[in-house]
Order: structure tokens, then C-alpha cells, then sequence
């Protein structure tokens, strides 16, 4: 059950797990997209694998683009980003606290794969299709989205206090680091209109 | 070399055999076309057999940048063989495709791909990383292209539960995906073994030339499908992630949404309605088509939108959905977009002079009076889809179906017949004004479809139609261009257009550049030809693009070795070297090597206002007036022997000489030309 301080924005929230032990503060920072800016070049995808595994993989990545090249738009095309969830369902499922909030690293809900024992808890356990926590089939362990805390291969500071390679390489614009907490009920908190005055000019909707 | 999966995988159709042979063997070509035409010159003994006999090969090549970072780079696919849509010789040839097929084969596993023989009956591929089966395509023969792919993914990945982390292998714990698998078919063209039918990918991806698809369905091949979870070894991530980043910073490598500036000209000839996006191929910076709320349309662009005009003259000079849904037609039917619009304004021509019509000399009942609507394209393109009545002799191409009418010497002679070069119809850049293009396709294979120099026609040609000012000084553009025309840097004669030095010794030089970049940088290690060269950028301070570092810059990254740009363009000269070697085989001669007569005869009529390119008029860089000019055909001849003696290849024959295959470590393959008595004496 959530039970919710104040009213969003610089106020942290705090959540009381269903087992009633834990309370687990909000996270720091949120991917947010925009699905009917994205292009579909999976240019965050291959950013994410290759920060964070040194190679390119569609599967190894941890936000996922889903595409129907013949279905009409906006519905050709999904963005499935990790959202960070003020009541974490993965972390609450963890039976090893693999899957944990990092106090010391802005609240992000992340995996130390050393301690995941491949259960895939954390996989069933996230409300969203694709879950947001995923699979890395080689090494047998869970994989979740940081926002680049943990990127050996990237030069750059992640985490929310740093940049995401997503976000920074993101060739539309289409991806954006916030640490405002979206509104957690449905899309519209995660899912932003990033579309303005010059994507207007390309004769594009610049509609929500 | 990282970048390269290993193996490229042998599909034996004839007896369903599956096989694979080892990337090593062929890596010195790096991959993309230079692989294809060393695989051809190993697999295929017999050079000069029909495109549609059984022993001919295609070969489908990814690149180590295929499902890289690379920007404009990753999504590109090469597809080779001897064609089956040139005259008079069915010349070795390529295609290549957009879309994600190339890096999904490379996330299956798979550098590339060998289709061999025949299958007794149709068959479809299905790829899932190392497992690989040929399945009946008794249910999918028949489908057009977009039912099939649909068809394919639910077997495949879906039963309907898109959206899901799907295993692709032996169980659930192993390795999985949320993508669709990535297709590549033929419709009802190329089942029909149609000389002008295509691969489709997707909504419109197409290797529209040269009638693989025909070549497919004479092989009973209906589509390969493949799906993958492995991952790209990267030579050193950190520096293509951070090549990447700065190509965004500093060079502009993005949509510019802030601005609301893009490529000047939108890539589809309809208005494009404002629900909608860009769309790319994988790893693009900046994607050149769009998908729309009808969904009708989606992923074409450029000549696959034809119709438009004719849509808008029929509409007052507004799109309708005619244009969307003639483009939806084409690619479903899978058949070549060039050849569809050249042979259909080809045959409109006809009918305006009573030649063709119900009950003419050219007996043809379609309902030419609602050209514009759909009425008319529809009927138009599904005859040609399906062989049915008049349609069997579109099937072919209009320069046979010209052939075939008994109009062909003088269809060509007037220009009535656009249709250039070997038989191919003409891309919109006429051989008499941007004679770069002419010339590429002429000492090559196929209309070259490569637009390095393009944009020197349309920057400044379209600033005079607009009464606007010119985007930058002929002096200026010509000189920054120069600088990176390697190892012919610093001439920017290069690129004078006049008519007094088309066919000098420069353009010679241009001639050779322009094959040697586009073999290796293009065609092998995958750059796409839309945003590729990178000659001029406006976000750069000085304007300069980033050919000649950029290239090298992503492809040292992911191979982890360095491979210069120099080292790039002489390896696109090897390849080159060994195509023409094959072109050899096939029985070419200089003596073929001509234009259509009209190119000779008749003054360049643009469609288009005027048309301008950077030249020289006493000594003065300007933009020069190419439109009504033709060539001539002693200078032309004059021009190729300059060429050959530039390539090294013998002026009386144009085939490669001894010395030129040697110092390219092609002694193998002049060994078999001077068996074959194709070698230049001593």
C-alpha cells in the first residue's frame, strides 16, 4: 500500500512494501519518452548494450523499442523504458535483494548481478509488457535499466546525478532524463509530449 | 575481426542443405559487396550463364557496421548476383536494402547469407540465431508481400503476443526478444518470375533492381525470415560511443527539432500529412521516410511514391490517398518502382499517339483516362504483378516489351523510350546533364543509383527556380569537395560540368573516384547512400562534412583495427577491378559501353524548370546550364579511353590488365581471364 507524502515534485515519497517491513524511497530520476517523436532507429537500444555490456545486442538491452512497420502511426510503434516505479513490484519480489533500491545512488532500482541467482522473480513480478526487468541468457542473471549508474564501457558519470547514454545519444530528442516523479497511475507521466516549435516547423502534429 | 559474426550461412535450395562457411576466409574484403563478388568469383565456375539458370547465386551481406552505432551505417543490406533485368547481357549485379534485415542477421549470427540452386518446390527460410530450416511455403506462395511477413511472424515469434520477451532457441531460460523477425520476400512479381521483381523488407524496403525477386521464384524461394538474441563484438565501445555522441554535438548528426530543419528536400514526392513520424533504418541519424496514421505508405519513399504526380495533376494539385495507396500496391506486388513508373509514363506516351489503346497496334485495355486515380494504377500494377494478358510483356521491363512491339531502335532514337543505359530506365539524372551519374551506370553494371553528387544539382538548381539565394558559391562548394576526392585530392576540375570538360581526363578521375568510394565505403563496409559521402555539413563552422575521417573513425571502432580511408578507396578499387573481371567473363567490350542513341542525338528536356551544376565558363567558377545540351558520341568515345587508360584497364577491349590485377593481388583472377583468352597480350 502507498502511502504518499505531499504532492510530487522535490518532495520524496516513500512506500511501505506489501510485507510491511521495508519503506522504500522514491527514485531519484525517470526516463521519460515520447512515442510519437521516435523514429524507430533503436539508436537508444544499441547505446544501452554496448555501454553496458561493451557489445551490441538488441536482447541485452534494457529499453526496448517494439515496432509494427504496417500498422498505422502512432500505434507502429512502443517504447518500453524502465520506469522506475515508486512502488517497486521487482524489488519487493527479490528474495535476494539483488534487485534493490541504491541509497547511495539517488534510489535507483537496480541489479547487483552478483547477488541475483537467476530466479527470475523480479521479471514476473513488473506490471509492464515487456517487463522492464529482463534477461541476460548468457550470464544467467536479471538485467534492469540504472539509468547508466553502472556503464564500464561509457566514459561518462550516469546515475541520476549523470548523463544516460540513451538520452544523450538519442538522435530526435525523444528520450529525457527527469527526477521529477511522473505520475505513476498509466502512461501519461512516462510517456511526454518532447514535440515543439521546431517539430512543428517539419510539418509535424506537435499534438499530445 | 570484431564487428563480423563468424560464419555466413549456405542455403543449398537444390538439396536442402544447410551449411556455413567461415567470415575468415573472405575478410580481407571487410564484407558488403567486396565479400558478394569474391563469393561469386570463388562459387559460380560458369560467369556468362543466365541470371535464371540454377548455378547462378545470390549473396545477401551484412557489414562489421550492420547493428553498430555507426551512424547511417548499421541498417543497410547488400544483395548480389547475375541479374536478370539488363540487355543485352544479364550483367552481374547488385541491389541493396534498408530497414533492420542486415543487422538481424548479424544478431542471428550471420555475416551473410548464399542462396545456391533450386528447390523443387516453394520454400521459405527461418532463421532463429544458429538454427536454421527450409519450410514448405505452400501456404505463403500466392500471398503478396505484406501478408506474408505477417504470416511468417506469427509462426515464428508471436501467435498473436507481440510485445512479450520471447525465447528464440531451445528454452525459455536461454536467450530472448521482443522484436519480430525481419523478413525478406518476393510477392506475386517475383513468383512469376517477373525480370523487374523485388526483395521487400518490411512496409518498403526494396533491392528494387536487377530482378532478384524474379531470380527468387525461378529458385521456388518465397521469403527468409530470421530473428536473433546474440550480440556484436565492438572492437573499442568507448570510442564508438563517443564518436557517436560527437557526431550529435559538434556535426549535426541529428533531426534538428530545435530549428525544424532537416534534409531540404522531404524524400516522398506526396504532402505528407502531419499524423505522422520519421521513421529509420536501425542505427540512422536522421530517417528519410515516415509512417502515417492510415498506415498506407508506410516506409516509402522517393520513386516508390511515383504516383504522386500524377495523383496531384489529376487532383488540382493536392495529394489523395490514389498516391498513397498506388505506393501501398507496389510494395505488396514487389515490383521495381523505377520500372513501374518509367514503363508506365512509357506507355501513357503510347496511348497519346493512338500506338497503344483497346484494339491498338499495342492491344492494351487499361482505363488510361483515370490516370491520376486509383482506377487506373491498381489495374496497371496488378497486370504487371500477375502476368495477365498485356501484362506478361510489362513483366519483362518495358525495354523488352519495346523489343517485343517492334518499336525499340526508334523509341530510343527519340528519347520516347527513357531508358538510357543496358537496357534500365533512366532515374531522373540524365546522362547528358549530370554526367557523373550517366557515366557510373555506363562503366558499371546498373543505373548507378548513387547520389555522392546529386545535391550539386539540386542545391543550386532549386535556389534559381525559387528566384532564392544560392546556397553557397560554385568556387567555394567544388573547392571543399576537391579536398576529399582521395588519392585525387585538390582538383576541383573534377566537378566542372561544362560541356567543354565532360570529357576530360578530370572527369575521368571523378569517374574513377566515384566507383572506388561507392564499391568499398558503400557497397562494403555499408555507409547508406542517402546521408553518405558527408562532403558539406552547415553546423560545422567551417561547413566542412566529415568524409575522410568520419568513414574510417566508426569502422576503426568497431573492427578494432585501422583501416584508412586510403586503404578504404583501394580496396573499393580491387573490388571494382574484380567486378569488371566478371563483367569480362560475361562478354563485355567497350564497344557496348554506349548510351542510347537519344543521349547522343536528342538535347536534354528536363521535367524540371532548368537544370544546374557547378562549372566553368571562361575560367570562372559558376553554376553552368546542363539542360538542352547532349553528348557527343566521338568525345564520349575519346572519354572512355582516357577512363580505361586510368584504370588501368586496356583501351581497346576496357577489360582489367595484366599488371592492374597483379598490383592488386588479383593474380588469381588473371589467370582465368587469359584462359578464357581475355587477358591483354604481351
Amino acid at each position: 500500500m502507498a502511502v504518499l507524502l505531499g504532492t510530487g515534485g522535490a518532495l520524496k515519497e516513500f512506500v511501505w512494501l506489501k510485507n510491511g517491513i521495508a519503506a522504500v524511497p522514491a527514485s531519484e530520476g525517470y526516463l521519460l519518452v515520447d512515442t510519437k517523436k521516435c523514429q524507430g532507429c533503436l539508436t537508444c537500444m544499441l547505446a544501452c548494450s554496448l555501454a553496458h555490456e561493451g557489445e551490441e545486442s538488441l536482447s541485452l538491452s534494457r529499453i526496448q523499442i517494439l515496432q509494427n512497420p504496417f500498422e498505422g502511426y502512432p500505434d507502429d510503434l512502443d517504447i518500453s523504458q524502465c520506469r522506475q516505479c515508486v512502488d517497486p513490484k521487482c524489488v519487493e519480489a527479490c528474495p535476494t535483494e539483488a534487485l534493490f533500491v541504491d541509497k547511495e545512488n539517488g534510489n535507483i532500482r537496480r541489479i547487483d548481478e552478483r547477488k541475483c541467482i537467476g530466479c527470475e522473480s523480479c521479471i514476473v513480478a513488473c506490471p509492464y509488457t515487456p517487463s522492464r526487468s529482463s534477461w541476460d541468457g548468457i550470464e544467467e542473471h536479471a538485467l534492469k535499466c540504472d539509468l547508466c549508474l553502472d556503464t564500464p564501457y561509457w566514459n561518462q558519470a550516469g546515475g541520476p546525478g549523470g548523463k544516460q547514454a540513451c538520452v544523450e545519444l538519442c538522435p530526435l530528442g525523444a528520450l529525457m532524463f527527469t527526477k521529477e516523479i511522473p505520475d505513476q497511475v498509466g502512461d501519461m507521466g512516462y510517456n511526454v509530449n518532447l514535440r515543439g516549435k521546431g517539430w512543428k516547423k517539419l510539418g509535424f502534429s506537435v499534438e499530445d | 575481426m570484431k564487428g563480423h559474426m563468424g560464419k555466413i550461412l549456405r542455403l543449398d535450395l537444390t538439396n536442402r542443405k544447410i551449411s556455413a562457411l567461415e567470415t575468415e576466409q573472405y575478410e580481407l574484403w571487410i564484407g558488403g559487396h567486396g565479400m558478394g563478388s569474391a563469393i561469386f568469383w570463388d562459387f559460380v565456375q560458369d560467369k556468362a550463364i543466365s541470371g535464371f539458370d540454377e548455378q547462378n547465386i545470390i549473396i545477401i551481406m551484412t557489414s562489421p557496421l550492420s547493428g553498430t552505432l555507426a551512424p547511417a551505417a548499421s541498417g543497410r543490406t547488400e544483395v548480389q548476383g547475375i541479374g536478370v533485368q539488363a540487355s543485352p547481357i544479364e550483367w552481374f549485379t547488385r541491389g541493396n536494402f534498408g530497414g533492420r534485415f542486415g543487422p538481424m542477421m548479424k544478431f542471428a549470427g550471420w555475416d551473410g547469407i548464399v542462396i545456391e540452386g533450386k528447390a523443387d518446390s516453394p520454400v521459405w527460410v527461418d532463421i532463429r540465431n544458429e538454427k536454421v530450416e527450409f519450410k514448405s511455403a505452400k501456404e505463403l506462395w500466392g500471398l503478396d508481400t505484406m501478408q506474408t511477413q505477417l504470416q511468417i511472424w506469427n509462426e515464428v515469434c508471436g501467435g498473436g503476443r507481440f510485445g512479450q520477451w520471447l525465447p528464440v532457441g531451445e528454452t525459455a531460460m536461454g536467450q530472448r526478444t521482443t522484436q519480430r523477425p525481419a523478413v525478406l520476400t518476393i510477392g506475386p512479381s517475383g513468383e512469376r518470375k517477373s525480370r523487374v521483381g523485388c526483395l521487400i523488407h518490411d512496409a518498403g524496403n526494396a533491392v528494387g533492381q536487377g530482378g532478384f525477386g524474379g531470380i527468387w521464384g525461378s529458385k521456388n524461394l518465397k521469403a527468409i525470415s530470421v530473428i536473433g538474441t546474440k550480440s556484436i563484438p565492438v572492437g573499442n565501445p568507448g570510442a564508438l560511443l563517443e564518436a557517436r555522441l560527437q557526431a550529435r554535438k559538434k556535426f549535426g548528426f541529428h533531426v534538428d527539432y530545435e530549428k525544424g530543419e532537416r534534409d531540404p528536400h522531404d524524400f516522398m514526392f506526396w504532402d505528407r500529412p502531419e499524423q505522422a513520424r520519421i521513421q529509420s533504418c536501425t542505427g540512422c541519424y536522421e530517417g528519410c521516410r515516415n509512417r502515417y496514421e492510415s498506415g498506407i505508405g508506410n516506409e516509402s519513399q522517393c520513386v516508390e511514391t511515383f504516383y504522386s504526380f500524377y495523383d496531384r495533376a489529376k487532383h488540382g494539385g493536392k495529394t489523395t490517398e490514389a498516391a498513397f495507396k498506388a505506393t501501398d500496391s507496389l510494395q505488396k506486388y514487389g515490383v521495381n518502382a523505377y520500372e513501374a513508373w518509367r514503363g508506365m509514363e512509357y506507355l501513357y506516351k503510347l496511348y497519346k499517339m493512338g500506338v497503344a489503346g483497346p484494339g491498338k497496334e499495342i492491344d492494351c485495355k487499361l482505363p488510361f483516362d483515370k490516370m491520376g486515380e486509383t482506377g487506373f494504377i491498381e489495374e496497371f500494377l496488378r497486370v504487371m504483378a500477375y502476368r495477365d494478358g498485356v501484362g506478361d510483356i510489362f513483366a519483362d521491363g518495358f525495354y523488352r516489351a519495346a523489343q517485343t512491339w517492334g518499336r525499340l531502335d526508334k523509341d530510343l532514337k527519340s528519347g520516347v523510350l527513357p531508358y538510357p543505359y543496358w537496357g534500365l530506365p533512366e532515374h531522373a539524372y540524365d546522362p547528358r546533364g549530370e554526367v557523373s551519374w550517366g557515366y557510373a551506370s555506363i562503366l558499371g553494371d546498373r543505373d548507378a543509383n548513387e547520389h555522392d553528387f546529386n545535391f550539386l544539382f539540386w542545391e543550386p538548381s532549386r535556389a534559381i527556380w525559387e528566384g532564392k539565394p544560392l546556397p553557397y558559391e560554385a568556387e567555394w562548394v567544388t573547392r571543399i569537395i576537391a579536398e576529399k576526392l582521395a588519392p585525387y585530392e585538390g582538383n576541383p576540375l573534377m566537378l566542372d560540368y561544362s560541356s567543354e570538360n565532360i570529357y576530360s581526363d578530370h572527369l575521368a578521375k571523378l569517374s574513377a573516384w566515384f566507383r572506388h568510394y561507392t564499391r568499398f565505403w558503400k557497397q562494403s563496409a555499408l555507409y547508406c547512400d542517402y546521408r553518405w559521402p558527408d562532403f558539406i555539413r552547415k553546423d560545422t563552422p567551417d561547413g566542412r562534412g566529415t568524409t575522410g575521417e568520419g568513414e574510417p573513425l566508426y569502422l576503426s571502432a568497431v573492427t578494432g583495427q585501422d583501416i584508412s580511408f586510403l586503404e578504404g578507396m583501394e580496396l573499393g578499387r580491387k573490388i571494382w577491378n574484380l567486378d569488371n573481371a566478371i563483367w569480362t567473363l560475361q562478354g563485355r567490350h567497350r564497344d557496348m559501353v554506349h548510351f542510347a542513341d537519344y543521349i547522343y542525338e536528342q538535347p536534354f528536356k528536363p521535367s524540371w524548370p532548368s537544370a544546374w551544376l557547378p562549372g566553368r565558363k571562361d575560367g570562372k567558377w559558376e553554376y553552368v546550364r546542363v539542360d538542352g545540351r547532349h553528348l557527343d558520341k566521338g568525345k564520349f568515345e575519346e572519354f572512355k579511353t582516357r577512363y580505361y587508360k586510368l584504370e588501368g584497364w586496356d583501351a581497346k577491349t576496357g577489360w582489367p590488365e595484366k599488371e592492374t590485377l597483379k598490383s592488386l593481388g588479383l593474380d588469381y583472377v588473371a589467370a582465368v581471364l587469359a584462359d578464357n583468352d581475355k587477358l591483354n597480350r604481351e
